[in-house]
């Protein structure tokens, strides 16, 4: 599999991570399993919602762009163009951006740490890395290209 | 050569996502409709009843604790058991405080309702705070994760604590004390209270990092404050 697909498949993977989460907030599935960490603290504490609507929320509708833009990266046509592995790093650093902010949150504000949060937060940094090592391929091939 | 490693690698590609996609919908689908996670349907137009905290300590305490809290929140439970025990004996014992209790059941626990219908009942036998603690530290036997129906462990713990089996049951089976617990919500949302547990010192809410060191400052501060404000009051008089 190449770099992008992985992207893609760890989009996936997060998407059904906001997801259960979402399903909580909505008063869907009772309590969360959390085996590590204190989830239901950090889902019901304010920082749980974001301009009126669950932070969970906005993770799926991240995991599903991130997901479809992977998608699309991985399409022949996109293949070498460099702006397809611009774009990826571009979403997955937000996503780190964003990750980092919840983690600073859990730890100095809510004094609690979710497991799924911490789950997704690997994920976005893995992601990111790809993205990172994508955009580096991408230059060299231009690079050989252009010689 | 290239292209059979292309095509090799698109079908691995979708073969993952496909198996990812169908883990996921059945482990979701799982969850949201596993027994457990039915739980009891509340009546939205069932009336408001009267909020009700439940006293421990003196009522005449200089300082007034009140707490919001739900049974089946775990950090609750962690507050119950590990911080309510130093208030208790070090302010409550001794006088200084006087502890409130209110429900605040959240929409996302399904068997908060039956854990708050057992601690009314008791109440009603003058044993909330014995039911009270059995709730919280059994939490994971009874909570939506563990059952989808939680009466028998509910009556078991009346039993526990010595209650009246017969009347216990008949209060418990009545849910006559719903729209109380109602209000007591409607309460907590009033004052908008928008986590669990939360705490009010001296009229100042505390949701936050709740343990026994914050409780203790916040406390004195009032006491400080109280001593400042009191001479005056005697002093007008």
């Amino acid at each position: 599999m190449t770099r992008r697909m992985l992207i893609a498949t760890l989009a996936l993977i997060g998407l059904y991570v906001a997801m259960y989460l979402w399903l909580y907030k909505l008063g869907i599935i009772g309590s969360l399993s959390c085996k590590i960490g204190s989830c239901e603290k950090v889902n019901t504490s304010p920082w749980a919602v974001l301009f009126g609507v669950p932070v969970a929320f906005w993770g799926v509708l991240y995991y599903v762009g991130l997901f479809a833009s992977a998608c699309l990266c991985t399409v022949d046509r996109f293949a070498a163009d460099r702006r397809a592995a611009l774009l990826l790093a571009v979403l997955t650093g937000w996503g780190v951006l964003f990750s980092g902010w919840l983690t600073w949150l859990e730890l100095a504000v809510i004094h609690a740490v979710c497991m799924y949060c911490v789950i997704s937060a690997i994920l976005v940094v893995v992601m990111f890395a790809l993205s990172v090592a994508e955009v580096r391929a991408t230059r060299s091939v231009g690079q050989n290209t252009s010689e | 050569m290239a292209s059979a490693n292309k095509n090799a690698s698109k079908k691995q590609f979708t073969f993952v996502l496909a198996a990812i996609a169908v883990v996921g919908a059945a482990a979701l689908g799982y969850v949201a409709m596993r027994p457990a996670a039915g739980g009891e349907a509340i009546d939205p137009n069932m009336p408001l009843g009267t909020a009700q905290g439940f006293l421990m300590g003196s009522p005449d305490a200089p300082v007034k604790i009140v707490e919001f809290a739900d049974f089946e929140c775990p950090g609750c439970a962690q507050f119950a058991m590990l911080t309510e025990p130093d208030v208790r004996a070090r302010l409550v014992k001794t006088g200084i405080v006087s502890m409130q209790f209110y429900v605040f059941p959240l929409p996302m626990h399904k068997n908060t309702w039956s854990a708050s219908n057992a601690a009314y009942c008791a109440h009603e036998q003058g044993k909330f705070w014995e039911m009270h603690d059995r709730l919280f530290y059994t939490q994971d036997l009874w909570n939506s994760l563990a059952t989808s129906n939680p009466d028998k462990k509910m009556k078991g713990y009346a039993a526990d604590i010595a209650l009246d089996a017969g009347k216990f049951e008949e209060c418990y089976d009545s849910k006559r004390n719903y729209p109380n617990i109602k209000a007591s919500g409607a309460e907590a949302e009033k004052l908008l209270i928008d986590q669990t547990p939360s705490i009010i010192i001296g009229g100042k809410k505390y949701s936050e990092g709740i343990n026994y060191d914050m409780i203790k400052k916040h406390v004195d501060e009032e006491l400080a404050r109280l001593a400042k404000t009191e001479p005056a009051k005697k002093g007008a008089k």
